[in-house]
């Protein structure tokens, strides 16, 4: 099979010496949409670069379609890129600046103006295709970058966190626009973000990477279930850690004990006895009870003994959902949220004892 | 001091200012009016005319008072300094096109380009002289002066330049290359367009300091003058309303120019939206 996008341990090393990203493996089908997720300075935005032909790969190699790219000059290689400052040309209008990349391929004029007229059409770009781009809002732009990046029909597009300079609510419209857009031309996306609502609502699979180095490639579902390291636990999602050593195991469940007791949770990688290991509980798999109310005994049965006492920090309610912070015994803090009809708040008033429970299905056991 | 004490001293100083900037050359303008050809370079003014205006064009008769030998020296400097500009100007952009990438060794090339414009003329000029003395070489305003001048307007072309790119965002350049567009066809159609009032200013730099160059072309030019030594050979002799008049003209000149660069700005700022109609069309 071949692959839109092969990585085979691409990496980059700075003039300087500094490792920028090491051993990066991935392979993309046609039509995917892939997230690189990770903090600022992970080695995401220089991996698309590299991708692009902007930054040189140091050692690896990169195919595009089967075909070698780690030499290949930017304007020969299958791909385009959308910048976060979008980078439109401010001396031509908005047409010019769409059918700039097909002005070089010895294409009719009848038949470049009709792609451009459709690529202006397909992203409501028609009334504004005579104005200059610099009078013109964020969210337009956004559109005028990404249409003269997709009329030149790249392989693959490359986006450098193109929400970024956008406001909330636009950015939200407008990922659903880009999602839209890319499932219905079937273009290959490769998006790069620090923000991980995005990759979680927008990419088929999300590379999660830290300090030059992948963490894990998963589908946003399973990044946020089944984490494979601590570092994507801390990350993605609101997960509570409790770190301990390995007990035993029966069935599918790894018994963990830890300064709280003994937890239960499904085992992600190899684990041997008495190593040192993370339980990551995702929030929502959180249960909260009234320590008036119940005992640990009534409940641990039906989680695995996965129960864990604490108290409540503070109570809010916004709207609807109310937000509770509860506070471990170790002085650490978690955030819940529920509809105001399950958390009430006459049932949680500061201070009140409270137990935490979850399924042992939910919690995932990660090496340290 | 109060808001408006404080406004008022600031106009008186911004008056000022303007009066030192402009007052000789407004004394120069007055006093070119004087009558001729008894008339001296001081006031008072004995009676208006335009005298000296005609004497600088050879209008007015014979007397003893020898017409500006600046008609030679003005063709050489305005020829010196449209080289100069040239050359200056595509060395400029080039190698502040060469300096957006760091290399090795590009601090102490920086240095040496900078220098150009920090070392005394006199002594660069003089030197000049001697090199070519002992290697033989005819000294002339097109040859050794033109490379001196080369050498002094290059590093302000480089610096405008500089500026210029620093502010600029190579993520267009990246944009184009990745929408398939060679670099050299993007330097054409993105870099140069945007980068062209930067250029504009280059030139106008080169051709301005070249023209009115005086320390270097002393020594490095030969026997052929350019307008400034022209012109100071003439105060060796007397000094008449005549230097005035043409100094009104000079002024006027570079006024022109002033409004030349003023005029390509607004229309390179105004281009692309004129491209913009004519396709339309």
């Amino acid at each position: 099979m071949i692959f839109d996008l092969e990585l085979n341990n691409v990496g980059k090393v700075y003039d300087n010496g500094t490792p920028a990203v090491i051993d990066f493996n991935l392979s993309v089908s046609k039509g995917e949409f892939i997230a690189f997720l990770g903090p600022s300075g992970c080695g995401k935005t220089t991996t698309l670069r590299m991708i692009a032909g902007f930054e040189s790969i140091s050692s690896g190699e990169m195919l595009i379609k089967g075909k070698r790219m780690n030499d290949i000059r930017p304007e020969h290689r299958p791909t385009s890129m959308i910048f976060q400052s979008y980078a439109l040309f401010p001396h031509m209008t908005v047409r010019r600046n769409v059918g700039y990349g097909l002005d070089v391929k010895g294409m009719a004029k009848a038949e470049r103006d009709a792609k451009v007229d459709r690529i202006l059409a397909t992203l409501g770009l028609e009334d504004i295709a005579e104005k200059k781009p610099d009078r013109l809002s964020g969210g337009q732009r956004q559109r005028i970058a990404l249409a003269r990046g997709l009329v030149v029909e790249p392989d693959i597009l490359l986006l450098d966190e193109p929400l970024g300079a956008l406001d909330a609510n636009l950015r939200k419209a407008i990922q659903n626009e880009l999602k839209l857009l890319q499932k219905t031309l079937g273009v290959t996306f490769v998006f790069v973000t620090h923000a991980q609502s995005e990759a979680l609502a927008l990419s088929d699979r999300i590379v999660v990477m830290n300090q030059g180095k992948v963490e894990q490639i998963s589908p946003p579902h399973q990044l946020y279930t089944r984490p494979n390291t601590a570092f994507v636990a801390q990350f993605i999602g609101n997960n509570t850690i409790f770190q301990g050593e390995v007990d035993g195991a029966s069935d599918d469940r790894m018994l963990v004990s830890t300064p709280l007791g003994q937890l239960s949770g499904r085992p992600n990688g190899t684990l041997s006895a008495r190593s040192r290991v993370n339980v990551v509980i995702p929030a929502e798999a959180i249960e909260v009870h009234p320590a008036a109310r119940v005992s640990r005994e009534q409940i641990a049965h039906t989680v695995g003994g996965n129960v864990v006492g604490a108290s409540v920090r503070r109570f809010d309610v916004v709207g609807h959902v109310s937000h509770l912070t509860a506070a471990l015994a170790d002085g650490r803090t978690v955030s819940l949220e529920a509809h105001v009809d399950k958390y009430q708040p006459d049932a949680f008033p500061v201070g009140a004892d409270i137990l935490l429970s979850w399924q042992p299905g939910e919690a995932t056991v990660i090496p340290a | 001091m109060n808001a408006s004490g404080m406004k008022l001293s600031l106009g008186a100083y911004t008056a000022l200012f303007l009066v030192f900037l402009y007052g000789p050359l407004v004394v120069l303008a007055i006093l070119s009016f004087q009558t001729g050809p008894e008339g001296g370079p001081q006031f008072p003014i004995i009676e208006w005319s335009t005298y000296w205006y005609k004497h600088l064009f050879g209008l007015t008769p014979p007397s003893r008072i020898a017409p500006l030998p600046i008609e030679q020296a003005l063709v050489r400097s305005l020829g010196l300094a449209v080289m100069t500009m040239i050359v200056s100007t595509v060395l400029g952009v080039t190698a502040a096109q060469a300096f957006r990438r760091k290399f090795r060794g590009s601090g102490v090339v920086f240095y040496l380009i900078v220098l150009g414009m920090m070392v005394p003329g006199v002594l660069v000029g003089l030197g000049m002289a001697l090199v070519a003395k002992t290697l033989g070489i005819d000294r002339h305003w097109w040859s050794t002066a033109f490379v001196l001048h080369v050498v002094y307007t290059f590093p302000f072309a480089f610096l405008v330049m500089l500026a210029i790119f620093n502010r600029f965002d190579p993520s267009m350049e990246e944009a184009s290359w990745s929408l398939g567009v060679t670099p050299a066809r993007t330097f054409r159609k993105v870099t140069f367009p945007l980068i062209f009032p930067g250029v504009l200013s280059a030139m106008l730099f080169a051709f301005t300091l070249s023209y009115d160059e005086f320390s270097r072309t002393l020594f490095a030019s030969g026997r052929d003058l350019t307008l400034p030594l022209a012109i100071y050979g003439t105060f060796s002799v007397e000094v008449h309303p005549n230097v005035f008049a043409f100094g009104v003209l000079t002024t006027l000149f570079s006024f022109a120019l002033l409004g030349t660069y003023a005029a390509l700005m607004m229309l390179s700022v105004r281009r692309a939206k004129r491209i913009a109609i004519q396709e339309e069309a």
